[in-house]
């Protein structure tokens, strides 16, 4: 497989990802969104590694595998917090912050 | 020590007590120790200035000029001294009454309970800073700090028995009135200096004609010129000393020291000082009306000061500053001398009417000797103090051809004599009341300060020479025909009166034929021409008061509006909604791409 076809099948994971944080009304959902499109980009990360030269992108898909552990505990924490709260997790209701 | 050591001294001696006694509450509330630190500051502050004075006048020839800094504007915005003769004699004239005034208070109000003496005498000395600032600034700037700061310390005056509504309304009026005129000052002060940059009274300017008319009016305020007169008289409501020193010796002659100091910039204006010329006769011929027909002592007093104030102003006008300074400083003496004279019959009757009083020559012979002496030197009887310095303005108003105020101040001559024959016979004569009848001599501390006033009112017009000489001018008193024209309407005035309210109608004045004079005074002059001078400042009050809430106010209110109602559309904007948030980041990414690739 070349460069392109990694390059292109993260893009298409990206784009995926981004139409489900737009429009998913599940605050999970959303979050499984989220992982989507990071993972598109680590699947970038990988191929550049691959076909260009050093491990510089393998090391960063590490790190951003690590970060999104914690994004998805952090994110996961509000769901629950959300939950007691109102006792759904439907994103669109939860407007408080409305000026 | 030089000129300017001492003049700090006398200008900082009374700010010392002053702060002392204000911040030391339990020290203030003690009453009579207060009196005394207040008192000798003031004794410090008069042997400052009888010591410039005595250091001889070739220091004071060139004047000795120290300023510092003061805004970070520039060195425009200087405060500072300036001793030279005019504001060394001005100096010594304002401690010296201030010291005879806090002396004799001592007696006055010895009735009153200790808080209230303290804070009699905090204010005290507070004014005797305030008047040194005045006296002795170095440029207008200062003078204006000092003019203003003497104006809060006479509504505190006026106002010290506050729990009396009419005392706490008559020095409302009185800060209402002089703050009104004091806008004048100002307008005056920031033309001047837009023009000049700076607030130097020796300034050579275009524009001098309207700042010494702006400047012109913040003195018709102060000195109680027509038609802003209106506050004089109520101010009676402080205690008599005030009276003695504020409203008659020192600080509304402050506007007549003002004209005199700014003289170099009202010699470029001929038109002002036509303007003062009128209404300054015209104020001494009315005022003097007024004085005939009051039954409260105090009050004749108050138009007599008017009246005279309306002497100095006219021979300013004249363009004959000397005439005018001189006046100012023997006025300060005899009217000091005759408000403490005339405190010392209300002191003794406890009331201020006429008709309370009478008889009382026999009761009080030396407060009434004094008081004697303080009326013939103001009727201008030779050789007592007024008749050397009214001649001069007379003399003065001639010379430069103003007739008609020459007319009005020659008739004022005649009823400044008589009102106060009237005055000295309704009081000192005739058949003793009944409140009379127990009256007697007030205390050493209120005899000495009569004393010292009383001499000065029989020499001070001899010094007229020394005085022209110390200040710069010629004098040298020669017989004129207006002159003695003036001193012989003056004995007029005081015949007819003794006819009128002498031994010969037993006190009791004649009514024949006078009564529609006096109606006509009473009514037409004081009570309608008063009130249309009220209504006059109230109309201009209103139109500043309209531009004030409508255009400054409406601008800020407008601008205000703006942004509430904008911000109202644009809160629209922030929806809550987490995936607007995100849409707006997606586009701004595709904008941003589309911007790098098109670039």
């Amino acid at each position: 497989m070349t460069l392109d076809a990694y390059v292109l099948i993260a893009g298409f994971m990206f784009c995926i990802g981004l139409y489900g944080v737009l429009t998913r009304r599940n605050a999970i959902g959303i979050l499984v969104s989220v992982e989507l499109m990071v993972n598109a980009a680590n699947i970038n990360l990988a191929a550049f590694a691959h076909f260009g030269r050093g491990i510089d992108g393998q090391v960063l898909v590490l790190f951003t595998t690590a970060l999104t552990v914690a994004e998805v505990v952090v994110g996961l924490a509000l769901v629950l917090l959300l939950f007691r709260r109102r006792k759904d997790i439907l994103v669109d209701l939860a407007n408080g912050l409305k000026g | 020590m030089t000129p300017s050591t001492l003049a700090l001294l006398s200008l900082f001696v009374p700010l010392g007590a002053a702060v002392l006694l204000g911040l030391l509450g339990p020290l203030r509330r003690t009453g009579r120790p207060a009196a005394f630190v207040s008192v000798a500051g003031a004794l410090v502050a008069l042997a400052g200035a009888v010591a410039i004075l005595a250091g001889g006048d070739a220091a004071l020839k060139p004047g000795a000029h120290l300023v510092w800094g003061w805004l970070s504007a520039g060195p425009a915005t200087a405060v500072g001294i300036h001793v030279d003769g005019t504001s060394a004699w001005m100096l010594l004239v304002v401690t010296l009454v201030a010291t005879c005034v806090q002396i004799y208070s001592l007696g006055y109000l010895h009735d009153e309970p200790p808080a209230a003496l303290g804070r009699y005498f905090t204010y005290q000395s507070l004014f005797l800073f305030a008047m040194n600032t005045l006296v002795l600034a170095p440029n207008l700037l200062q003078a204006f700090l000092g003019w203003e700061l003497v104006g809060l310390v006479s509504y505190l005056l006026i106002g010290f028995y506050f729990r009396k509504p009419s005392a706490a309304k008559a020095a409302v009026k009185a800060f209402w009135v002089t703050k009104f005129a004091d806008l004048g000052f100002l307008i005056g002060l920031v033309t001047l200096y837009a023009k000049t940059g700076a607030f130097e009274w020796t300034a050579v300017t275009p524009v001098a004609g309207f700042v010494t008319l702006m400047l012109f009016f913040a003195v018709m305020g102060k000195s109680a010129q027509f038609p802003l007169h209106i506050w004089l008289p109520d101010a009676m409501e402080g205690p008599t000393p005030v009276s003695a020193l504020l409203h008659a010796a020192t600080m509304v002659a402050a506007g007549v020291f003002l004209i005199v100091r700014a003289e170099p910039l009202f010699a470029q204006a001929p038109m002002t000082r036509e303007i003062m010329a009128y209404v300054g006769g015209f104020t001494a011929l009315f005022a003097a009306c007024i004085a005939v027909v009051q039954t409260d002592i105090k009050k004749v007093l108050a138009y007599s000061t008017c009246s005279q104030l309306g002497y100095m102003v006219t021979a300013l006008g004249a363009g004959d500053t000397f005439a005018g300074y001189f006046h100012l400083s023997t006025h300060a003496f005899f009217k000091a001398l005759l408000f403490l004279g005339a405190g010392s019959l209300i002191h003794a009757v406890h009331s201020n009417e006429l008709k309370d009083m009478g008889g009382l020559f026999k009761k009080m012979p030396f407060s009434g000797a004094v008081f004697i002496i303080g009326a013939v030197a103001l009727a201008g009887v030779p050789p007592f103090a007024g008749f050397f310095s009214k001649d001069l303005i007379l003399e003065a108003v001639e010379h430069h051809h103003l007739y008609v105020p020459l007319a009005a101040l020659a008739i004022a001559a005649f009823l400044t004599a008589f009102y106060m024959t009237r005055t000295v016979m309704m009081a000192l004569f005739g058949a003793p009341s009944h409140a009379a009848e127990h009256a007697h001599e007030p205390g050493i501390d209120m005899k000495l300060p009569l004393g010292v006033l009383a001499l000065l009112a029989i020499v001070a017009g001899f010094g007229g020479s020394w005085l022209a000489g110390l200040t710069g001018h010629e004098y040298a008193f020669h017989f004129t025909l207006v002159g003695g024209a003036g001193t012989a309407i003056g004995l007029l005035g005081i015949a007819t009166g003794f006819w009128m309210f002498g031994p010969a109608q037993g006190g009791a004045p004649i009514k024949r034929g006078m009564a529609p004079v006096g109606v006509f005074i009473r009514y037409g002059l004081m009570d309608r021409l008063s009130t249309v001078a009220y209504g006059l400042m109230l109309a201009v009050g209103a139109i500043i008061a309209w531009i004030d809430r409508y255009v400054i106010d409406g601008v800020m209110n407008w601008s205000g509006w703006i942004l509430l109602v904008g911000g109202r559309r644009l809160r629209g904007l922030q929806t809550g909604n987490v995936q607007d948030y995100v849409y707006a980041v997606a586009l701004g990414i595709v904008v941003l791409g589309a911007w790098g690739i098109l670039r």
